[in-house]
C-alpha cells in the first residue's frame, strides 16, 4: 500500500469484532484525493461494519484510520462530519417530517453559527443564517431536481427519491470526502443514471468518494475496487480486472 | 397580513378586558397560569424539540422562588437579584447536571429527571438555614416595575402575561430558525443528525439549561405573587403539572403551554362547584383528551382548521 501523502482516506490493518464474531480482519487500503474507490462484498462481509468505523459509528479494535494525514481515533462522528467527511446510510434516514427543503437545509446547518438567544429574538444574524442556508439548499434543490417536490415531507417520498435526497443533504455541504452506501439500491434505471452523473460531477467538484455498491454497472465510475469477503480485501483491481478475476466471480458473483 | 392579524387582535383585546369582567379569585388563578405558562413552556420545548421527558421543573422552579425569597427578605436585596441569582444557579445546575444526564434517551432519561425531582424536593426541605422547611419563607415584598407596584392581581396579570406571550413569542422564532430546524432533524434521526456535523448533546444541554432558566423566572414570579413560599409548592407533584401542562396543552403549537395552564388552573375551580365529584371528573377530563386529542388541546385548532378545509372542498367539488 502506497503511503504518499495524496491519499484522503487510509485504512492500516483495521480489524474489529463483536464478542466471538470476527467481522473485520486487518483490512488496508486508501482513497486518494479526488479519486472515488469502490467496495463490493457479499452480505456479511462487513462493508456496513466498515464504513461505521470508518465514519465513527463504531471504534475498530485494531489498526488505524486517517483522514488527510491524521490519526481518527476515538473522534467523534460530529467531529468527523465537520471535518469534511460524509456519509449517508445502507437504508436512508431522511427527516421525514421535515420538508425537502428543509432536510437539505439541516446539511449545511453546521456551516453558520448563531445562538439560541439570536434564534429565540429572531435577531438579524439569525435571519442571516437562515438565509444563507436556504439560498444554498435552494441551488442543491435544483441540481438534484428536486424543485416540484420542495415542501413535500420526506416521508412522502418514495425509497429511490429518500435515497436522492440523502446525498444531497450530504453534498450541500461541501464534504471532502463522501462515503455512499449502497446508494443505488431502490433506484430505478433512470435515477441510476443520473445518480452516475452526479457521482462524476461531484468528483469534478473535487470530492473524493468510497462508494459501497451491489450495482456492478455503476462501480464502472470507479477508479479501483476492493472485494472484501468474511472481513478481508481479497481482490484489489479495476472494474475490468474485477470481473475477469475468478475469485471474485467466486466468491461474489456465483458463476 | 390583516387576515391574520386579525385573530391576534382579537385575542389581544380579550386578554386586556378580562381583568375588567372576571372577578377577583379567577384573575387571580390566570395570574397562577400565567406563571404556570413559562415554566410549562421550558418543559414543552425539551418535549416538542428534543423528546425529552423533563420531570425536574419543580427544581428550577423552587430555585427561582428560593432565590427570590431568600435575598429579598433576608438580605434585604431589591428584587433584580432574585431573578439574577435564580437564572445563573438554576441554569448552571442545569448544565451540570445537564451534560452528563442527557446521554441517557427514553425512559432512563426522564427516570434521571424525576429522581432529580426527588433529589431537589428533599434538599429544599433539608436546608431549612436557607428555605425554612415547611415553615416556609413569608413576606416576600412586592414586585415594582421601576416605580409601579405590582401590587394587585389586576396588575400583576398584565406583567406575567406580558411575559408569558414573550416566551411564546421567542419559541416559536426558535422552532423556525436553525436551531429549531436542527432540533427537528435530531428529534426524527439522531443518526442522520450526528452523521451531518450536529452536536446532539450540546444542543439538548442548551435547551434544558433554557428550559430551567424559564422555571427560574416562574418561580421568581411565584414568590413575588404569593409572597410566601414553602416546600410544599415543589413538590415532585409539581413537576408533574408542568408536564401535564405541556401534554394537555399539546407541544406542536408554542402556545399550547398557555392552553394546558389555563386549563389546569381554571377547570378545576369551576368544576369544585359541583360538589366532591369534581376530582373525579377533571381527572376523567384529562383521560379523554391525552385518548382524543394526541397533539393537545391545541391541536382542536389543527382538527377543526382540516374538517374546514375538507368541507369546503367537498362543497366545491358537490
Amino acid at each position: 500500500m502506497s503511503g504518499d501523502n495524496t491519499d484522503i482516506l487510509r485504512l492500516d490493518e483495521v480489524g474489529h469484532h463483536f464478542g466471538g464474531l470476527t467481522v473485520l480482519r486487518s483490512v488496508s487500503f486508501s482513497v486518494p484525493e479526488n479519486g472515488i474507490v469502490g467496495l463490493i462484498g457479499p452480505n456479511g462481509s462487513g462493508k456496513t461494519t466498515l464504513f461505521n468505523a470508518i465514519s465513527g459509528f463504531l471504534h475498530p479494535r485494531t489498526g488505524t484510520i486517517r483522514y488527510r494525514g491524521n490519526a481518527l481515533g476515538s473522534l467523534s462522528i460530529q467531529e468527523r462530519s465537520r471535518r469534511g467527511m460524509l456519509r449517508t446510510f445502507q437504508t436512508p434516514k431522511v427527516f421525514e417530517h421535515l420538508t425537502v427543503l428543509e432536510n437539505i437545509m439541516t446539511g449545511c446547518c453546521k456551516q453558520t453559527h448563531t445562538s439560541i438567544v439570536q434564534d429565540m429574538l429572531h435577531s438579524r444574524g439569525s435571519n442571516r443564517a437562515r438565509l444563507a442556508i436556504h439560498d444554498r439548499s435552494e441551488v442543491a434543490l435544483a441540481k438534484f431536481g428536486f424543485q416540484s417536490q420542495r415542501d413535500t415531507l420526506a416521508g412522502n417520498l418514495t425509497a429511490g427519491q429518500r435515497r436522492i435526497l440523502e446525498i444531497a443533504r450530504a453534498v450541500v455541504s461541501s464534504p471532502k470526502l463522501l462515503l455512499l452506501d449502497e446508494p443505488s439500491s431502490g433506484l430505478n434505471p433512470d435515477e441510476i443514471e443520473h445518480l452516475r452523473g452526479w457521482i462524476v460531477q461531484l468528483r469534478q467538484e473535487g470530492m473524493s468518494i468510497l462508494l459501497v455498491s451491489h450495482d456492478m454497472e455503476l462501480m464502472t465510475v470507479t477508479d479501483l475496487v476492493h472485494v472484501l469477503y468474511f472481513g478481508e480485501i481479497i481482490v484489489s483491481s479495476d472494474m475490468d480486472g474485477i470481473k475477469n478475476n475468478a475469485r471474485v466471480r467466486e466468491v461474489y458473483l456465483g458463476v | 397580513m390583516i387576515r391574520r392579524l386579525l385573530p391576534v387582535l382579537i385575542l389581544l383585546a380579550i386578554w386586556v378586558a378580562l381583568p375588567q369582567f372576571l372577578p377577583r379569585n379567577i384573575t387571580d388563578l390566570l395570574v397562577f397560569a400565567g406563571i404556570y405558562t413559562i415554566a410549562g413552556l421550558g418543559v414543552s420545548l425539551l418535549l416538542g424539540h428534543c423528546g425529552i421527558v423533563n420531570l425536574a421543573q419543580a427544581v428550577f422552579y423552587g430555585i427561582g422562588a428560593y432565590s427570590t425569597a431568600y435575598l429579598t427578605t433576608e438580605m434585604n436585596l431589591s428584587s433584580i437579584w432574585g431573578f439574577v441569582v435564580g437564572a445563573v444557579l438554576s441554569m448552571a445546575t442545569a448544565f451540570i447536571i445537564g451534560w452528563p444526564v442527557l446521554r441517557l434517551t427514553g425512559y432512563f432519561l426522564a427516570l434521571a429527571t424525576l429522581a432529580l425531582s426527588i433529589i431537589g424536593n428533599a434538599l429544599f426541605y433539608q436546608w431549612d438555614w436557607l428555605t425554612q422547611g415547611t415553615l416556609g419563607i413569608g413576606g416576600i415584598p412586592k414586585l415594582h416595575l421601576f416605580t409601579y407596584a405590582l401590587d394587585t392581581p389586576n396588575r400583576f396579570y398584565y406583567f406575567v402575561w406580558a411575559l408569558a406571550f414573550a416566551g411564546i413569542v421567542m419559541s416559536r422564532n426558535l422552532t423556525d430558525s436553525r436551531t429549531g430546524l436542527m432540533l427537528r432533524a435530531m428529534r426524527d434521526s439522531s443518526e442522520a443528525a450526528v452523521s451531518l456535523g450536529i452536536d446532539l448533546q450540546w444542543l439538548r444541554t442548551r435547551v434544558f439549561v433554557l428550559s430551567a432558566l424559564l422555571g427560574s423566572l416562574a418561580g421568581n414570579l411565584f414568590a413575588h405573587y404569593s409572597s410566601f413560599v414553602s416546600v410544599q409548592s415543589f413538590t415532585v407533584e409539581k413537576s408533574f403539572s408542568f408536564l401535564l401542562i405541556s401534554v394537555l396543552g399539546g407541544v406542536r403549537a408554542p402556545w399550547g403551554a398557555a392552553v394546558g395552564a389555563i386549563f389546569i388552573t381554571v377547570v378545576p375551580e369551576y368544576l369544585s362547584r359541583l360538589g366532591d365529584i369534581h376530582q373525579m371528573l377533571f381527572g376523567l377530563a384529562l383521560v379523554l383528551i391525552v385518548v382524543f386529542l394526541p397533539y393537545g388541546l391545541a391541536g382542536i385548532v389543527d382538527l377543526v382548521k382540516s374538517r374546514f378545509a375538507k368541507s369546503v372542498g367537498a362543497d366545491h367539488v358537490r
